[in-house]
């Protein structure tokens, strides 16, 4: 095809320009997930014309993924094809100028710091904060860029993350959020997804023409139903003790002591899951959550016990779970943290 | 007096899109620790805090007069 024709209107454009597009073709994005911001991000960044986007997701297509996930079709879940493969296959028939690599899988802090050499941009489509910390961890060790991206509701955030000069996610938070909301517990509107995917994408592409000026600076959080749009200053969020990005550093997620550790239980079809950080959760709060969602909860002042498909999960008020009716970790590990985050 | 601004399921739990609170001289701790208590929020450590639109450590005191908000850290994708 045409490559002056095809990406004509984004070269037009002041801030890109054939200088630009040179650039962002020689680039490498790696896109972590392939859920509903992990799609957007990588049509976008396909279309525009990245030489080279890797791509990593755990999980199978399913229908409750079609409200929102815009490179996935009724025949994907009739298939249950795992989301990095059919992923792959759309990017692939939209532009066939770029270099598409899928991988089903866990993003493991090992496998990270595998994917991350030659890597241009991270981009953060995962749904939980222990992948996140390991980014971070990650982007900080290697001196990767990455974007922070989240939403759940009609509620979204993100902030741009560049070594040696933004403060990072750990700065930030200083330790895992235990009971973040999830799009599985707090639900989620499609343009809440496509607004946090807008500004993700935007930063990617001002970060691969180079343009570190423009790079925002700010934490943007909005609500697209309250109509409420926030930029936070963020220049002192650097955090001097932080352990990901200061002085004495020993990027604490990149330990496999502080990693979810999931275990099959002998004999059964179960998998207990335990969190990275102790702590206690609100059953009550949790029970309620899960009850108004339609799912089949029941409880006592110990434990919660749901219904999810074909699984069951019961947690505990340590955070800690058992997942009854599979034996494969990583699936375990999804069922956890969609509920957990 | 201190305007105190809630985000995302926060302003479900308070029921209000503000408060109006006399936080003057407290640190954010305090302050989220008071709220946590009398609304009965989730947990709030790692809640993001922002004064007069500024990022803020829970150790920062308010003074009379900021804008406080609290933004929570959301993790679906």
């Amino acid at each position: 095809m045409a490559m002056n024709e095809r990406y004509s209107r984004q070269v037009l454009f002041s801030g890109i320009g054939k200088e630009g597009q040179a650039k962002i073709r020689s680039k490498h994005v790696l896109i972590i997930g392939a859920g509903a911001l992990g799609s957007g991000s990588a049509e976008v960044l396909t279309r525009a014309g990245v030489g080279k986007i890797t791509i990593i997701d755990r999980d199978y297509v399913e229908a409750s993924n079609l409200q929102r996930q815009q490179l996935y079709t009724e025949e994907d879940v009739a298939e249950k094809l795992p989301k990095a493969a059919a992923a792959e296959k759309r990017l692939r028939a939209i532009n066939s100028d770029v270099e598409v690599v899928s991988i089903i899988g866990d993003a493991t802090p090992e496998l990270l710091e595998e994917l991350v050499v030659n890597v241009d941009v991270m981009m953060d489509a995962t749904d939980n904060f222990e992948t996140r910390m390991a980014m971070n961890d990650v982007s900080q060790k290697y001196k990767v860029p990455w974007i922070y991206g989240a939403c759940v509701g009609s509620f979204g955030m993100t902030f741009s993350i560049i070594p040696g000069k933004t403060p990072c996610l750990n700065c930030l938070l200083r330790s895992i959020p235990l009971q973040g909301m999830t799009c599985d517990t707090g639900g989620i509107i499609s343009p809440a997804v496509q607004m946090v995917i807008a500004h993700q994408t935007a930063e990617a592409l001002k970060m691969l023409v180079e343009d570190w000026n423009a790079v925002r600076t700010s934490f943007v959080s909005f609500d697209l139903w309250r109509n409420q749009y926030t930029s936070l200053k963020m220049s002192k969020a650097k955090f001097a003790g932080c352990l990901s990005c200061g002085e004495e550093r020993s990027y604490p997620y990149l330990d496999q002591e502080n990693m979810t550790k999931t275990t099959v239980l002998c004999g059964r079809d179960t998998v207990q899951i335990r969190p990275s950080t102790a702590g206690e959760i609100s059953l009550e709060r949790l029970a309620g959550q899960l009850s108004s969602l339609g799912y089949a909860v029941k409880g006592n002042p110990y434990l919660v016990s749901v219904e999810m498909g074909e699984e069951r999960m019961v947690i505990f008020q340590d955070g800690r779970a058992l997942i009854h009716g599979t034996k494969d970790l990583t699936h375990a590990k999804s069922v956890y943290q969609r509920i957990l985050g | 007096m201190n305007k105190v601004l809630f985000f995302a399921h926060l302003r479900d739990a308070v029921g209000e899109e503000f408060l109006t609170v006399d936080a003057g001289g407290k640190t954010v701790a305090e302050l989220k620790a008071e709220l946590a208590a009398k609304y009965d929020l989730p947990k709030m450590d790692t809640v993001m805090t922002a004064v007069n639109e500024e990022f803020a450590s829970n150790d920062e005191v308010i003074q009379d007069g900021d804008e406080i908000a609290f933004i929570p850290p959301v993790s679906g994708g």
